[in-house]
Formats: C-alpha cells, sequence, structure tokens
C-alpha cells in the first residue's frame, strides 16, 4: 500500500512538472498571442515591425508580416542603380553608395531552411527593413565636412570579390578627400581601410569610426547556456553576459578593458568588427530604440597636417561561425576569435569532440553516423571499467558464504552490517561498484555533444536517415498526431518522436540491469525515469537521442557479452532475481 | 567558494545521486567526505582533498571505510 501511495505521489508529481512548466512560463514569460499582421503590413517601408516576435533557436524574422514586408521592402531597396555588388566565394550581396553601407548580404553555402532549395541566409538587410542590419565606415569632425548617411560616394572597381578590391571616394570640396577601400576575402572577412587626405592648408582632427547596427527581431534565442546578442572581446576574454535588453535599458554599455573586435552573434551567425592592430578604439553598444542596437568602434582623434593622408583599417566579419575558420582568423592574430562560439566551461571537452565528430563525418559523410561511431569510441574507452565490474563481481561469489554470515549476524544493526561488509570487501580485495568518477567522467561528455550539436554550423541541417533531416534539431515527428496524419501539432510538452519512445524504451532495459535499490521509494524512482526522461528529452537535438539510444544499446550488447564470459554470473543474476521476486510477493501476501 | 563547493556536493546528493544505480566503493561516500572535508579544512585543503578523494573513486581504486583525515 504504501509502494502505490509513493508511486502515485511520483506521477502526479511528474504530471505538475510537465504541464506545470508550460503554464508557469507562459505566467511569467507571456507572450503576446498573435502579432498583429495588418499593422505592420501597411506600414510604410521603412518603418520598424510591430512587437517583436518569440525568438526562435536560428534567428531570423518569425512575423508572417514582417517577412512579406522584408521581401518587398528589399525588392525597392537592392534596385537602387546606386550599389555595387559582392560576389566572393561565400558572401554575395551589394554595397550602398548613399552612406558607404555595407548592407546587402547572404551567405552561399547556406540554406533558410532545411530544405535544400531555400534561398541563402541573409545576414545583412538595409536599414529601415524589419530585418536590418548592417555595417557603416565613416568618421567623426569638428569644423570639418565628414560624410554622413546621405552621402552618395562614388565607386571604382567592382564587383567586389577576392582580388579585385573596391575603392570608394567623396570630395568634400573643402579640401579634404575620404576614400575607403574595400577587399573580401575567400570567406567570411571584408577589410575597410579608411582614408582621409588633407590639403586644405591647415591640420585637422578627425576620429574614424566603424558600426554594425541590427535589429534584435532577427536574434536566435539566447539561453543560458548559449548566448545571442551583442558579443566582443574585451580586455582578456570574451564577453557573453550583455544581453539586447541590458543594452536597451542601459541605452549604452562601454565593456571594461581594450576591445579587440566587437558585435552581435547568433547561434551560427557573426557580424563583428576587429579594429586595426592593436589599435585603441572606443568600443561600445547603443540602443537606438525600437529594438535596433549598434555596436560601435571609434578610433582615438587623429591629426592629418596639411598635404598628408592617413588610415585606418578596420576587419568586418560577416558569416557563419565555422569553428575551423573562426581558428584560422584568431591564428592571424585576431584574439579569441574562435570562442565567439560560446563554447562555455567544457569548451576543452568540446573541442575534441567537435573534432572528432568532424573527422568521422569526413569519413562517412553523414553526421548522424558521425554520433554514433563517436558513442562506440567513449564505450571502448569505458569498457575496461564494466569488464573490471565483472571481475570482481565473479570474485564476489567466492566471498558470498562469508558475506551470508555476516548479513546474519548483524541482521538487526544496518550501520554496523554495512561497515562489515566493507572491510570484508577491503581484506578480500574486492569490490562489485564501479565508483563514481567513470560517471563523473560520462557527464560533461554528454554535455559537450549537447553543446556541440547545439552550437556547431556544421551540424545544421545535416540529415540523418528516413525522417530525421537536421539533427541539431528536435525530432520533427509526434506520434500524438500519428506523425502528421491528423491536422495539429502536439503542444510543446507531449510533442514526442519516436526517438524520444527509442530512448524511453532503451532506458527502461539498460535500468532493468540493475539490481533493484533496496529503498522502495528509490525503486519506485527507477521504474518511473525511464518514462519521465523520455519527454524531458525529446524537445533535445535529435542527435542527442540518437547519442543516448546507441549508448543504452551499447550497455545492453556489453552486458550480455560480458555475461557470455561469466555465465556463472548470469545464473547468479536470475537466482537474484527469483529470490527477489519470491521476497515481494511473500511480503505482498504478508500484508494483505 | 566553500560554501558553494558544499552546495555543489549537496545538489549531487539530492539530484543526480538519488537516481543513479548506487556506486560508492567508498564510506563515508564521496559528496558526504567532499562536505566534510570542505568543512574541515575550508575550500582550498578540503577542495584539494575530495578531489583527490573522486579521483580514486574507480574500479582501480581502493575502497572500504576513508574518513577525512
Amino acid at each position: 500500500m504504501d509502494n502505490q501511495r509513493n508511486l502515485l505521489l511520483a506521477v502526479v508529481l511528474c504530471g505538475l512538472l510537465l504541464f506545470g512548466w508550460d503554464a508557469g512560463m507562459n505566467y511569467f514569460y507571456p507572450q503576446p498571442k498573435e502579432p498583429v499582421p495588418a499593422e505592420a503590413a501597411a506600414g510604410a517601408p521603412g518603418d520598424s515591425p510591430a512587437a517583436p516576435a518569440k525568438p526562435t533557436r536560428e534567428g531570423g524574422l518569425t512575423d508572417p508580416a514582417a517577412i512579406a514586408l522584408e521581401e518587398r521592402d528589399l525588392e525597392t531597396a537592392l534596385k537602387s542603380p546606386e550599389r555595387v555588388r559582392i560576389d566572393a566565394p561565400e558572401l554575395a550581396g551589394s554595397i550602398d553608395l548613399v552612406g558607404a553601407r555595407i548592407d546587402d548580404l547572404t551567405l552561399r553555402d547556406h540554406r533558410q531552411t532545411v530544405e535544400r532549395d531555400s534561398g541563402p541566409v541573409r545576414l545583412f538587410s538595409p536599414a529601415g527593413t524589419p530585418a536590418q542590419h548592417f555595417a557603416q565606415f565613416g568618421w567623426l569632425g569638428e569644423g570639418v565636412a565628414v560624410p554622413d548617411a546621405k552621402t552618395v560616394w562614388t565607386a571604382e572597381g567592382g564587383p567586389l570579390a577576392p582580388g579585385k578590391p573596391v575603392k570608394l571616394s567623396w570630395n568634400n570640396r573643402s579640401g579634404q578627400v575620404f576614400t575607403i577601400d574595400l577587399s573580401i576575402d575567400d570567406d567570411y572577412m571584408i577589410s575597410a581601410k579608411q582614408t582621409v587626405g588633407n590639403i586644405s592648408g591647415r591640420p585637422i582632427v578627425v576620429r574614424p569610426f566603424a558600426t554594425v547596427s541590427r535589429t534584435s527581431a532577427t536574434a536566435s534565442t539566447s539561453t543560458y547556456t548559449i548566448h545571442s546578442g551583442p558579443i566582443g572581446y574585451f580586455g582578456d576574454g570574451v564577453d557573453f553576459g550583455t544581453d539586447y535588453d541590458d543594452v536597451a535599458e542601459a541605452g549604452k554599455i562601454s565593456p571594461d578593458g581594450a576591445a579587440r573586435w566587437i558585435g552581435f552573434t547568433d547561434i551560427y551567425w557573426l557580424s563583428a568588427l576587429i579594429p586595426q592592430g592593436t589599435t585603441e578604439v572606443d568600443a561600445d553598444f547603443r540602443s537606438l530604440g525600437g529594438g535596433v542596437f549598434r555596436a560601435d568602434a571609434i578610433y582615438d582623434p587623429l591629426t592629418v597636417p596639411n598635404g598628408r593622408a592617413i588610415s585606418r583599417t578596420t576587419q568586418l566579419f560577416a558569416g557563419a561561425k565555422d569553428a575551423d575558420l573562426l581558428g584560422d582568423y584568431e591564428d592571424t592574430g585576431i584574439a579569441g576569435f574562435q570562442n565567439a562560439i560560446d563554447w562555455g566551461w567544457f569548451g576543452v571537452i568540446e573541442k575534441p569532440i567537435h573534432w572528432l565528430l568532424n573527422q568521422l563525418y569526413n569519413l562517412v559523410h553523414n553526421f548522424g553516423v558521425a554520433i554514433i561511431l563517436l558513442t562506440v569510441i567513449v564505450r571502448v574507452f569505458m569498457f575496461p571499467i564494466a569488464q573490471k565490474q565483472f571481475a570482481s563481481m565473479a570474485a564476489m561469489r567466492a566471498i558470498q558464504p562469508k558475506m551470508k554470515a555476516i548479513q546474519e549476524r548483524y541482521k538487526d544493526d544496518k550501520p554496523r552490517q554495512q561497515q562489515e561488509i566493507m572491510a570484508l570487501y577491503k581484506s578480500e580485495g574486492v569490490n562489485p561498484l564501479a565508483g563514481c568518477l567513470p560517471i563523473l567522467l560520462q557527464i560533461p561528455i554528454f554535455f559537450g555533444l549537447y553543446k556541440v550539436l547545439m552550437l556547431s554550423i556544421d551540424m545544421r541541417h545535416k540529415p540523418f536517415a528516413l525522417w530525421i533531416h537536421d539533427l541539431s534539431a528536435p525530432d520533427p515527428a509526434h506520434i500524438l498526431n500519428l506523425f502528421g496524419l491528423l491536422p495539429f501539432t502536439p503542444p510543446s510538452f507531449l510533442a514526442i518522436g519516436p526517438l524520444a519512445v527509442l530512448l524511453g524504451i532503451s532506458m527502461w532495459a539498460t535500468f532493468r540491469l540493475n539490481p533493484p535499490a533496496a529503498d522502495p521509494v528509490q525503486a519506485q524512482m527507477f521504474k518511473i525515469m525511464p518514462w519521465i526522461l523520455m519527454f524531458v528529452m525529446a524537445p533535445f537535438a535529435a542527435g542527442l537521442l540518437i547519442y543516448w539510444i546507441t549508448n543504452n544499446l551499447l550497455t545492453l550488447a556489453q552486458q550480455s557479452y560480458l555475461y557470455s564470459k561469466h555465465p556463472q554470473l548470469r545464473a547468479q543474476a536470475i537466482k537474484d532475481k527469483e529470490d527477489r521476486e519470491r521476497e515481494a510477493k511473500r511480503e505482498a501476501k504478508a500484508k494483505s | 567558494m566553500k560554501r558553494v563547493l558544499i552546495l555543489v556536493a549537496r545538489a549531487w546528493q539530492v539530484g543526480p545521486s538519488r537516481v543513479l544505480p548506487p556506486t560508492c566503493r567508498y564510506a563515508p561516500s564521496c559528496s558526504e567526505y567532499a562536505i566534510e572535508a570542505l568543512g574541515k579544512h575550508g575550500a582550498i585543503k578540503g577542495g584539494w582533498m575530495a578531489f583527490k578523494r573522486i579521483m580514486r573513486c574507480h574500479p582501480w581504486g581502493g575502497h572500504g571505510y576513508d574518513p577525512v583525515p
């Protein structure tokens, strides 16, 4: 009776957690029901979008009205004749000669959705569009006519491609000529050399600057483990602690320490300014209102004597956070650039996992298979532990009579009995338990794999087999609506797919291998655990579930292999189980 | 610092340790040992002792009664 009450209690508690979580989140973080599409659609191009929609894992616009508006805005904005095309291996887009803005960039190698024919990911979008995100280069100066956002620049060269720079120039007709030499590499790096030449007959003082502006409407979700938002390298490390909300609240945030790069990041994308060498810059994040934010890198004032020209070169990274590529850039001298990926505390483990996964992927060309192989490798390393455990279990049999004697003698004094057993283990030099280190070792591996799957651009939109087209996303199939046959999407807490069910079953099977806990509450807990975890894990990346399922299957395989090597242990296990069942029956009978 | 580390050990006891199969080779368990060591010897020495204890808590390590010195 007692057991049943506990079981009931546990079930009720689990239910509360499952349903309560959703309800609680809705209560504490209410989301607007539906964005108001009519209003946003009616707004003239250039209006900022209506209430920010809920961010998604990958980022990008979600409100259909904003998407439609973005499309129309882009069409008008990009039609302008005052644009120079960008045509590089990884980047495509254009430069707006009005204001010298790089405000139109798409990533050639990354698709918007998992569909192969979906459009390329758009990273930069002109000012005023719903997805605005752009970079601008300019100068501040007093008593000098500096170019502004309306200045129309003259371009030489183009389209911008590797080895084919573009020169923008503007003469202010009062003795100064401003030029911006743009070049691009094979990946995601654009260099802007800003020069001001002075022939006015007197010295002038100017401050070159570079900015990246963007809306937070397209930001990906920022979570405890993965930061999306303002980012930069200040002082001696990358700052992941500043959120859009913080900037909006403060108006302006100037992080402490010398800035080596500054910008904005999503889970997969980064736009960042890298000031020249170790030149000091004033770096800050500003809120411009309406959910638009700006990262500034402003150089110290330069005095340009008459007849001289002085330059500052800023690099602009705009692209995907590919770990290897960022590492290469870091090697060229951009401090901590690879850490633009939010590896977190377990970076030491994540980087090798990431490397190994990529090697395996190159071998088999399927990330799902690569994950399975990785699991096998991890288990091979752990195998000696299990083997050793079985060996000591076999040795245990030899001391079984002594154990029985102790158990009899200290029947009524459990702590003493425990102590005596420990002493016996010690004197006989055996111990059937593995200790906590093997478990503690596996936790960082598991967490590391989770982060690698979530963070790594290599795994974005990578298929496994059958219905799993994106290992970095949750299982798309839902059992409750019969895999899409019924026309509804189950609420998130019930959205379990076949992978989660496989996980539950395989975990249940591995739990059965363990000797049942002596404590009845704990024993009940073990019984329900797999099914709770089935729900808890369902919304996680499919790749993670594949890892766990494989891991469970390998545990089962390992167990049956080791039993086959120690047949007497198998006999023992069966006997133990029968004993326990008999015991349980007897107790149940005695109670009724 | 000491408090934080003790909290970590407590969190382990009431969280993962409850639901994982029993694995302790030692008495007291690693988490009990850690809490006691931290209380007795402070964050640095106690923490180091707890770390060393966890490092020998594996199938080739020792076992049995192993109290905090």
